[in-house]
This record gives structure tokens, sequence and C-alpha cells, in this order.
């Protein structure tokens, strides 16, 4: 149980998705997912853009930044051509996310004759294939966890952490390189601020006081192996396969195919009451090639994770330089999970945080946005204004994460001229109406804000006329002026009509208008 | 001794089987303490306390198909009606409702980073309302671009009463038409009475009063009425009283502030 991880190399593109966005090296540059900057380029974090940041404060702190959506089936997409360089050199490679990729270093390092020249080869020929896009990191340690660390350190390209010697390199380093924050705010108010004070701690105790994730945390600051403590080795007939007639050419056919996949081997692992976090995705192409690739994921894959993996993986092959791509459809093709873990559910927040209902919606949303396109699914946006139509906007549900989003429902801020609640209930735009006085001639308003005489009667569609039983204003109201697109300069009045429908019109351009009603 | 045990089986078989609860008082408590009293309340989804004389039950329950029809003042019952809902963590879903305002629904109480609204053409309408059934806890729905037909409405009734959403129409009767056919579980009629603080030429809209009539199979005989101010002069939501014991529906004149 306590034996050392087995000796790998990590493989690390900086920036990948930003690379992989397609935006040129040395130019500022930011991925977004949910409104939040997600990865940025070298340019953009020398000026302040780093991750987290909404798009607003990224844009204010770096004006010229390009800025794209992230797209995860891209990133998988460009990166397997450096996963086929990094091929040449062995066969079994396994992905944990798009722009990083690991291996068994033993067997290989030896045929190249050690661990920095068979790194070096690899890093000028990764190199060669990114041309300069982005630089590449390798990080050889003993367990996936030490590896990844090494890639990542700046000061040495290749960094090679010697057989035995994780403990000691992992042990100045600050805890916070867990990932985990819950865990290591509690650690480091605990006064642990290395990850050689945690390993420091006996195992049982740490199991006693944060279970079982925090004794996984503990292997990895120690430098174990990083595989869960109860994951085991599964029988062979866990393997879900399908032969593919006719082969499947199109990525479109591919996401089908992926998905029932998927589902067919989540049931196989929920049947055993498993989980499995790492799969080996193999294809046949009619022409008898063998394509195979692992992934790895921290915790247990779901469906939906799964799905995206087979889908990444299949996108990647079949879109890649015509050296590597299978000459022909794929005709074959075979889920086979490595690591299996007991499922252990999911547990939903108790106060707070991401409810069932939120989860249910998103993917209500998802399942919209294919049947009426993703700008008719919208959520609202507290935008501020003094006109109804203005205080609150709508933005498509699909930018924004529904569960974590506050609206902020009180503005404190003044808007001077708004009118008072309540607000109306139906908003009209471009609605033209006529409004006449006591003798039937149009009432109108001046520029300095005088009305010309009191409203008796209404149109609303150019025939039937009713009275107004009560009415207000002028409240005038000119903003923007300085905005010729979005410029408002109007009278608004408050009318309630002989049928007791209240309404909110307004004089703009010479005309009134019907702005709502009540 | 194989006697008794069959006695008792067989009392117990008389307990589970028929129902007869022919026990104790000890045991009776005990039963009272397990049973599903929980799931019972998740089937009603809350309602603010002002509208409970409208409501059998004292909340909406999962799988209804409500219907408010009225003039615009309709509207501002609807989201009045399911503010409660949002605010105890539930999604709403706007199908095509022209001009929305959800700054008005968020003044009678509606949390509205729960509500969702969608536009959709009218070839996927249909399919628009299933993917939402199930999915959030409240479908509100106009249909000005589609009519709905009574074997259309059949389907989605079933299917709510299945998934535990509920659905709620906006618009107006229509008479003789195929409105009349449709079965709703409630039917709210929503008559505007006054407008408060709106004077000639002076003051501003404070107060909306009006009337609403529930109707419907989950009412029995009597309609239920109220007259409510949303909002009230002071901005919440309130019960006035009976119409009946009001004044009849006054002519609409400015009330002093």
């Amino acid at each position: 149980m306590s034996s050392p991880g087995t000796r790998v190399a990590v493989v690390w593109c900086r920036d990948w998705p930003v690379v992989a966005a397609g935006i040129p090296a040395g130019e500022p540059g930011a991925v977004l997912h949910a409104n939040r900057v997600v990865a940025s380029s070298e340019a953009a974090r020398a000026v302040g853009v780093v991750r987290g940041l909404r798009r607003r404060e990224a844009q204010q702190r770096c004006p010229e930044l390009a800025i794209s959506e992230r797209d995860l089936a891209a990133e998988a997409r460009v990166f397997e051509e450096v996963v086929s360089a990094v091929e040449a050199f062995t066969p079994r490679i396994e992905l944990t996310q798009p722009g990083t990729c690991l291996f068994d270093i033993r067997g290989p390092s030896r045929y190249f004759g050690g661990d920095r020249a068979l790194t070096e080869k690899i890093i000028d020929s990764v190199d060669q294939v990114l041309d300069g896009r982005t630089s590449t990191a390798v990080g050889v340690a003993d367990g996936v966890f030490p590896a990844r660390i090494a890639a990542r350190a700046r000061a040495t390209n290749p960094t090679i952490v010697p057989a035995g010697g994780s403990p000691e390199y992992l042990a100045p380093l600050p805890i916070t390189l867990l990932d985990r924050p819950d865990l290591t705010t509690v650690l480091w108010r605990l006064g642990l601020r290395t990850l050689g004070d945690f390993a420091a701690l006996d195992p049982a105790d740490v199991l006693g006081r944060f279970s079982k994730e925090g004794l996984a945390a503990h292997r990895r600051a120690s430098g174990l192996d990083d595989r869960p403590p109860d994951a085991v080795d599964p029988p062979e007939d866990m393997t879900a396969s399908m032969a593919l007639d006719p082969p499947i050419e199109r990525i479109d056919q591919a996401a089908f195919v992926a998905r029932q996949l998927a589902v067919q081997l989540q049931e196989r692992l929920e049947a055993r009451g498993s989980a499995c976090s790492r799969i080996t995705i193999e294809a046949q192409s009619e022409h008898g090639e063998s394509f195979i690739r692992g992934w790895r994921h921290e915790g247990a894959l779901s469906v939906a994770a799964l799905t995206d993996r087979v889908r990444w993986q299949l996108d990647g092959w079949l879109n890649a330089p015509p050296a590597v791509r299978p000459s022909g459809g794929l005709s074959f093709l075979s889920l086979h999970p490595e690591d299996l873990l007991p499922a252990a559910g999911r547990q939903l927040g108790f106060w707070g945080g991401e409810t069932e209902a939120d989860q249910r919606a998103g993917r209500a949303v998802a399942r919209l946005e294919a049947l009426v396109g993703v700008d008719n699914v919208q959520v609202a946006e507290w935008r501020g204004g003094r006109e109804p139509d203005d205080a609150i906007g709508l933005l498509p549900a699909g930018t924004v994460d529904l569960a974590e989003r506050q609206i902020q429902v009180t503005d404190e801020r003044p808007w001077p001229g708004r009118l008072p609640s309540p607000s109306p209930v139906e908003l009209f735009s471009e609605q033209p109406i006529d409004v006449a006085d006591a003798r039937g001639t149009p009432v109108t308003v001046s520029g300095r804000g005088e009305l010309s005489e009191a409203p008796r009667s209404l149109c609303l569609d150019g025939r039937t006329w009713k009275r107004i039983v009560a009415w207000a204003g002028p409240w005038l109201l000119d903003e923007r002026w300085w905005d010729p697109q979005r410029a408002r300069r109007r009278a608004r009045f408050q009318l309630v009509d002989e049928d007791g429908t209240a309404m909110l019109a307004f004089v703009e351009d010479g005309g009134w208008w019907l702005g709502g009603t009540y | 001794m194989r006697e008794s045990v069959g006695l008792e089986l067989a009392s117990i078989e008389q307990l589970f089987d028929t129902g007869r609860m022919a026990v104790s008082a000890e045991l009776r408590a005990q039963l009272s303490q397990i049973a599903p009293v929980v799931l019972a309340a998740e089937q009603i989804l809350p309602v603010p306390d002002v509208f409970q004389v409208l409501l059998p039950g004292g909340g909406l329950q999962r799988g209804w198909t409500l219907h408010v029809s009225g003039d615009s003042s309709a509207r501002a019952l609807a989201w009045g009606l399911l503010g409660g809902v949002t605010t105890a963590g539930g999604w709403v879903a706007a199908v095509n409702v022209p001009g929305i305002s959800l700054a008005a629904a968020q003044e009678v109480g509606v949390a509205i980073e729960r509500v969702l609204v969608v536009s959709s053409p009218p070839d996927a309408w249909a399919a628009t309302i299933g993917a939402l059934i199930g999915a959030v806890d409240v479908v509100v729905f106009g249909a000005p671009n589609h009519r709905i037909t009574p074997s259309e409405h059949r389907r989605m009734a079933s299917r709510s009463r299945e998934r535990g959403s509920v659905l709620l129409e906006l618009g107006s009767p229509n008479p003789g038409g195929y409105d009349a056919q449709l079965q709703y579980d409630l039917s709210f009629d929503v008559q505007p009475v006054e407008w408060v603080g709106l004077g000639e030429g002076h003051g501003c809209l404070l107060a909306r009063e009006l009337d609403v009539t529930t109707t419907g199979r989950r009412i029995g005989g009597r309609p239920r009425s109220g007259r409510f101010a949303l909002p009230g002069t002071n901005g919440t939501l309130e019960h006035l009283g009976e119409p009946a014991d009001l004044a009849p529906v006054r002519t609409l004149r400015p009330r002093a502030r």
C-alpha cells in the first residue's frame, strides 16, 4: 500500500486553452467559461488578467485582450497532434485533460538512454509540432502528482526528480498545490504550510479527521502512489464495445456512438456498484489499424464526462493530420475501464451551493438550446436603469453558471428620474397610440416639458377611443445624450382608462407611444 | 406456541391489509410519527400566505394545471402566486410570454434568478413544454403564436401530473372555443377594481386592487374569491377581504394619498 508511485513522465503544454483557441503567442488573450477567465496567455497575465476574473474586469485590465469562449472539444482535437508526436516514443499514453498527457517512463527511458535523453527528445519533437505557439514542459517523478508538479516547475526543463526522491522534492512546496481549496484552507489555519508538514502527520489521524478525501491528499503529499487506495483492477468482462457498421467517418456520428458506449459502460459499472477513474479508448479502422488512448480523471467519471472524453478522442483521431489519421472509417470501438472505485454517489450541498433543482434546470437549458436555439433561452440580469425595460436585462442562459449566479436584487445606487414601483407587468416596444384633449386635438409636450392640454381620451388600436379617468405627468427623461445609439429624450405619463387599465405612455419624437401596461 | 404466533400474524395482516386500525392508542401515536408526512408536503409548492384563501390545501399541488385570465393585471397575480416557489429554491420557466417584465415579477416577490425565459417557434412549442415539464417546478406559458388543441392540452396535463410540475397558462378565457372544453385544476379570474394614488394630473400609481375568483375541479362547489392589493400602498401583498363584504366594484376614482 505504501509503495511509491510508478515512474511517470508528464508532458504539459503551457496555457493550452489559449493555444487551442488560436490566439497567437505573445499576444494577450483569455479563454472564458461562464463569464469567468479560465486561462490566459503569458502577455495577458503580465498585465494582471488571471483566472477567475469576470469578462468586464479582464477587459478593463487589458482593453486589447482577445477573448474566446472555452471549447473543450477543440482543445482535445488540437492536442491530438501533440499526443501523436509523443506517441512516436511510447505507445501507451494517458490524457488527464487537453493540454496534459502522461506515460509510464521506465521502458522507453531504458531504450532511449535515460530519462534526460528521452525527455529532451520529446521536448524537441513536441516543440516542432507546436511551432512556437506555446512551450512544452516535461516532468519526471515517481507518481503522477509529483510529476505534474515537476512539469510546472519553471526553473528547469525537463525537471527530473530522481527515483525515490519524490517525498523530498515535494516537502518544501506550498500546501495549496494540492488544489483542494476546502481542505488546504483548514490545513493552512492549522499551521501546515508545506506539503512536507502535512505528510509528516500520521495517516491514521488524517483519515480520522478528514476521511477518505483527506487520506488521498495525504498520500499525494507524501509522494506515494496516488491511485486511490480502494481502486481495484476490473475483471475483463467490463469492457463495453461496439462494432460499427457502416464505419463512421464524421464526428457527428462519433458523438452519437460515444454517448451509447458511455451509457453501456456506466450500466455495467452501476450493476457492480462501481465507478471508474481511468478508461482506455480503443478504436480500429476498417483497414485494421488500431488506436489506443487512455484518459484519467481525479474522481469517478460520470456518463457525461465519459461521453465527452470519448467524443474528444474520436474527434481527435478523425481530424488528425493525414500522416496519423485512420486511413478509413472507424469500424470498432471499445471502452475499457481501468481503475474501479466503489461508487460513492455525490453529496449535494446542504446550505447554498448547487441544488438538485439547479442541476435539473441546467440540463433543461442544454436541451432547450438544441431545440429553440441558444439565444432563445434566457435568464435575468440586473443592469440598472430608469425605464422598466432597462433595469433588468435578459442574457442567454448558456453563457452563465446557473448555480453560482447571484442577482443583486436591490440596487442601492440611485436612478434619479426612475418611476416608483409598481412596474408595468407587460412591456411594449414601438407601439404608437393616440392621446387627445377635451376638444379632440392631439396632446403635445413642448421642448421645455410643457403640456398643451390635459389628456382626456386615448386610442390604442386606431379605432376606438377611451376616456382617461386618471393621469399624471409629464415626467421628463433625457439620458445618455452623449451616445447617439442609446440616447433617450422622452416625457412619460401614467394613464388609467375607463376600463381600469393603467398604462405607461410616453411622448418621444413628437408622437405618443405605449410603454407598458400595469 | 405456534398458534399464538399465527394469531399475531393475523392481527398484523389485518392491520396492514384492511387498513382498519384496531390498535392501541400507543401504536397509533407511533404510526403517526413514522407516517410519511414530509413526502406529502413535498408535493405542495409553497404560495405566499395572502393567497391561501384562494387555494384548497394551502398551496399549489405538483401536477396541477392552472389558468389565470383577465387583463394584464392577471400577470401580477400569476407572478405573485409563484413568488413562494422561487424563493424556496424552485425554478420557473416562462415560455412565449410576450413583453415579459421581470422587474414587475421581482416586485411581487419572485426570485428572478431562478426564472428561465424561453421563446419558442410554433413548431417546437410542444417539444419545448415537454422538455421543461419535470425539469422546472412551474411552467408558465402564453400561446400567442399557437392554438393549443384539447388533445395537446390533455397530453401536457398528464405528463405534468406524472413528472410533478405545475403548468400555468396565461390568457383570456375564450367562451365557446376550445378553452371551454379544457379542464383546469384551478382557474383564476382577475378583475381590476381600483388604482390608488393617481389623480387628475397629479400623484402616481401606488397600489393595485383586484378581485380574484377561483374556480376549477379542485375547488368543488362554491368558488373562492378575495380582494387583494398587489402591491398595497406600502409595497407588500395584502388580502383585503371578501369582495362581497366590501363595497361593490367601485367606480375608478383617485383616493387621497
